[in-house]
């Protein structure tokens, strides 16, 4: 993990960044052109077609900035490698990007636009709304919605905070759903 | 946990039935003994009688035969129904003594009885019917077991590993193949067992290799009948299933080759090169075809809309029929009929009804469950006929040397598939697939059909290799199990709050690759999602169900299912009167009235503390005792998945879900065919339940899309079921006394009077069938 850094001469704190994500930056062909400052729209033509592609563009773009650059870009994308499964928390080191509680988290900020720390029902709705288009009636969102809603939410405040996110997905196993694969 | 609890009371009971079920299995015994002999002596009487036909006209005329015994004509029928009597007797009586049934698997119980069974024949006939004929396995008991499997598959897991599923099936049996039957050359030409009459060095390389072939595929059944008693997690039961399923083509292949071979006496390298093209042929064409069959019955299951009886049989046919036609031109059939089933269940499901999405369920359950038992009894009783050449040498050789290739196999392919995967196979994982390679019927049936001179000594040393794995290995992988602390299955439902994040998830992923430019899993998955939404199920589903998306016809099947639990369970108003709360008629009706865009703001429900909570979840739990018993997992022997795991969250979601019932329950007579409710809602929902012959075809409209719509004001119905629900049972009076004691008492007393209550509430009843995890599992969601 620690041999040739030529690549990372041109990026600005390149070593500190391989440090806290632990992405090589090199592996992907794509990564050169973010060097300069990427802006949302070069993003957004590549999810076009992608129902959330909205979201995931905003998470990379802290609000109101125009461009990003390409250290705040891999720490994002280091939230999507493959989890190590001998990580121990020993309060030490700050928690490693790929854990699965970052993972959960970072999945729960896509939910939760207006972040609050919770998903309401009008997101959650808003969220269906964008997976299922235009196949579906009004009511039926509303009421996937509120079943949603019902089976996940335990303290009863209409409203899904992380941990009731966490913990209505801990029978899914998100090591596997939610990392790409050559970002080791 | 409360399986194992509840047995203790009725051991007595148990034990006695079980007796009488022993008795009933020597009458049997007994019976098919006689009838085989009886069946020897009248064939007897017919050669004396027409050995003088002369002599026949001229004796007097016989008086009229009141009662005559002809046993001829029915004799196959016959047969054939005892067998499968006995087979189904002996699965009873297996579950009637669960002590039993813990420590022993299912399978070594059957090989036991088949050893007894041919035992008694042999005694009885002095020779014994070769009952385990290739013809038979191959085309009667294997489809049922395989076609069950594949339609069951679990497309999401089985894809995500298909990988190392694949590396175990090809290059592990391969390396299996090729160093048990090297070896075992090696074997004979150096020992020489002055003792035994067969000299070893006469068998050549081939027939060792050939030999290898046969004994190194892992077996489907008999993975099957061990590894659905374990409950091991999701990954490995794939891993090891997948295998079993896929070394299939490879077995085919090697077997045909090392036998042409054989014929031929001389290989060349071209042999070899043909013979990887053949794999290549065997395993592709055999599943384009099943593929090919499976969109012609998905094509098929979209007419069937005005005759919904013979929709199962369309699914039995086609599969069928793929079987059939990839083994007629040497493919391999079992991969034709996984491939056909996978292929055609998302689109069959989506236009067949409920009714026959059940039969074809209990259909394909109850078929495989009898060709399992009948292919382990035979295997014994194959094992009693026909003579064995014993030469311990090869037999103890081969043994050791099969198990020692499985772990060098394993641990060797582990070590190399572990650098392409995400989530790494860890050594307790390796130790399971390796262990768990079992050898099966197929290895024996592939044996009894060779044509080499030194069948018999394969044969003895195939059989000792499936006793030795199916009764060591079986009956210590349990215990293994447990001791190493393997992680079990995940026993639960899926919600709909997973199913709506795995897809979010789904897309998040999707899009990720893309923006990385990386074409990964995700992408390819979500192409060939899109292609089947434009395209595929436009042609493949009828009418208006083509444009559902997974995740709407996901919630419709939750929602169904909760009304028929709702229906089954007698109303779940009662159930107001056990929060002893805040909650009373009073606060129920005024809701009924009011507009639903009121309802997501209020609740219904009754403020619990979170201890009252836990006591009321305990006394549910106790209760619920008889539906917790069935198994909870996808199983062989029972197909109930309990539905009130997390019962007491259902309660809640039934109460509010119980206003609108009678409204669902209209729109959804046309998927269920039942009857409309007529007169007292509460007698006709109690006729529906029970109810299995009053069909009512859903006429000429077409199949509506399902519209729940919050906005219709409640009927009337539902308030007066209610009224009477309430008027009929006098014990909801004892409990509002109680619940103002609620927070003071110690939950017993309410313990008691709840327990009274839950009594009358119907148990939900065997009819409440859900799909098991795996049924939900889409293979291609939106």
């Amino acid at each position: 993990m620690g041999s040739s850094r030529s690549s990372l001469r041109g990026v600005p704190d390149g070593q500190q960044l391989l440090q806290e994500t632990g992405c090589e930056p090199e592996r992907s062909g794509r990564l050169g052109w973010f060097c300069l400052g990427l802006r949302s729209e070069d993003l957004e033509a590549e999810l076009s077609e992608n129902p959330i592609g909205d979201r995931i563009v905003g998470a990379f773009f802290q609000p109101g900035q125009e461009t990003v650059d390409f250290p705040s870009f891999v720490r994002v994308l280091a939230h999507f490698r493959p989890t190590e499964k001998n990580w121990t928390r020993d309060g030490v080191q700050p928690e490693p990007a790929n854990s699965r509680n970052r993972k959960l988290k970072f999945a729960f900020q896509l939910y939760d636009q207006d972040r609050d720390g919770k998903i309401s029902r009008t997101e959650l709705l808003q969220v269906l709304r964008e997976m299922l288009g235009l196949q579906v009636t009004e009511e039926q969102l509303q009421s996937i919605a509120e079943r949603a809603i019902q089976e996940a939410d335990l303290d009863r405040d209409d409203a899904i905070c992380f941990d009731e996110f966490r913990k209505s997905l801990e029978k899914v196993d998100i090591d596997h759903k939610m990392s790409v694969r050559f970002l080791e | 946990m409360f399986s194992r609890m509840a047995p203790r009371g009725r051991s007595g009971l148990g034990r006695s039935l079980a007796e009488l079920g022993l008795l009933l299995l020597a009458i049997l015994v007994l019976l098919d003994g006689t009838v085989l002999s009886l069946e020897a002596a009248t064939s007897s009487e017919i050669d004396t009688h027409e050995g003088k036909p002369g002599t026949h006209k001229n004796t007097s005329k016989k008086s009229f035969p009141v009662l005559g015994i002809k046993y001829d004509d029915v004799s196959v029928p016959f047969e054939i129904s005892l067998w499968v009597l006995l087979a189904s007797l002996m699965k009873l009586g297996f579950h009637l003594i669960p002590r039993l049934s813990n420590v022993v698997p299912e399978s070594c119980l059957l090989i036991s009885v088949g050893l007894l069974v041919g035992g008694i024949l042999k005694l009885a006939r002095d020779e014994v019917p070769p009952v385990l004929s290739d013809r038979i396995f191959f085309l009667c008991l294997l489809p049922p077991i395989i076609l069950d499997a594949g339609y069951f598959l679990p497309i999401r897991p089985f894809v995500e590993n298909i990988g190392t599923i694949l590396m175990f099936a090809v290059v592990g049996t391969l390396w299996n193949a090729f160093f048990v039957g090297g070896l075992i050359y090696a074997v004979c030409q150096i020992a020489q067992d002055k003792y035994s009459e067969i000299d070893l060095s006469n068998i050549g390389i081939l027939p060792c290799l050939l030999f290898g072939s046969i004994i190194s595929a892992v077996d489907p059944v008999a993975v099957l009948a061990v590894f659905e008693e374990i409950h091991i997690n999701e990954l490995l039961h794939i891993l090891v299933f997948g295998e079993s399923l896929l070394n299939d083509a490879v077995t085919v292949v090697l077997y045909h080759l090392f036998e042409e071979f054989m014929e031929s006496g001389s290989v060349s390298a071209v042999d070899a090169l043909l013979g990887l093209v053949s794999f290549l042929i065997v395993a592709l064409g055999g599943v384009l075809v099943g593929a090919f069959y499976g969109i012609l019955a998905a094509f098929t299951s979209r007419f069937t809309s005005h005759t919904r009886v013979i929709e199962p049989l369309f699914v039995f046919l086609y599969s069928y029929m793929a079987y059939l036609s990839a083994e007629v031109f040497h493919l391999s059939g079992i991969m034709s009929l996984i491939a056909c089933g996978a292929v055609m269940r998302p689109y069959v499901e989506a236009n067949i009804s409920h009714k026959s999405h059940t039969t074809i369920k209990y259909f394909l359950k109850m078929w495989s469950s009898v060709s399992e038992t009948l292919i382990f009894i035979f295997l014994g009783v194959a094992t009693v006929e026909g003579e064995h050449h014993w030469n311990w040498v090869f037999l103890t050789s081969t043994v050791v040397l099969c198990l020692v290739a499985r772990v060098i196999g394993v641990v060797g392919l582990t070590f190399i598939i572990n650098k392409f995967r995400i989530v790494k196979l860890t050594t307790k994982d390796q130790f399971i697939i390796a262990y768990g390679g079992l050898r099966g019927a197929i290895a024996f049936s592939l044996g009894f059909i060779l044509h080499s001179e030194h069948k018999r000594i394969f044969l003895t040393a195939i059989i000792t290799v499936i006793f030795f794995t199916v009764f060591v290995q079986g009956m210590t992988i349990k215990p293994l199990v447990e001791l190493l602390a393997v992680k079990k299955k995940h026993e639960a439902k899926r919600s709909i709050n997973e199913e709506i994040h795995t897809r979010f998830l789904d897309h998040l992923l999707t899009g990720i690759e893309d923006i990385c430019g990386h074409y990964g899993h995700h992408h390819w998955k979500n192409k060939l999602n899109r292609f089947n939404k434009k395209y595929v199920k436009k042609i493949l589903i009828a009418g208006d169900r083509s444009k559902e998306p997974q995740l709407i016809a996901f919630y419709h099947k939750l929602e169904m299912k909760n009304a028929i639990q709702m229906v089954e369970s007698g109303g779940g108003s009662k159930l107001n009167s056990t929060f002893p709360s805040t909650v009373s008629m009073q606060n129920i009706q005024p809701k009924i009235h009011s507009p639903p865009s009121a309802r997501p703001s209020e609740r219904a429900l009754p403020q619990l503390t979170k201890g009252r909570e836990e006591e009321i979840r305990q006394i549910l739990r106790t209760n619920l005792q008889k539906t917790r018993q069935r198994l909870q997992s996808y199983n062989r022997h029972t197909l109930v998945v309990d539905p009130d795991e997390e019962g007491f969250d259902d309660l809640i979601l039934k109460k509010r879900r119980m206003m609108e019932l009678d409204w669902k329950l209209k729109q959804m007579t046309n998927y269920l065919t039942v009857p409309r409710p007529q007169g007292s809602p509460t007698m006709s929902r109690a006729r529906m339940a029970s109810d299995s012959q009053a069909y009512v075809k859903p006429g000429a409209e077409n199949v509506p899309t399902i519209k729940i719509d919050l906005a219709s004001p409640q009927s009337p119905d539902s308030v007066r079921l209610l009224d009477e629900v309430v008027q009929d049972q006098g014990l909801t009076m004892s409990l509002p006394s109680s619940s103002s004691r609620a927070y003071k008492t110690s939950g017993k007393d309410d313990g008691r009077d709840q327990q009274k209550l839950l009594r009358c509430l119907s148990d939900p009843g065997p009819d409440v069938d859900d799909d098991e995890d795996y049924d939900d599992d889409e293979p291609v969601p939106t």
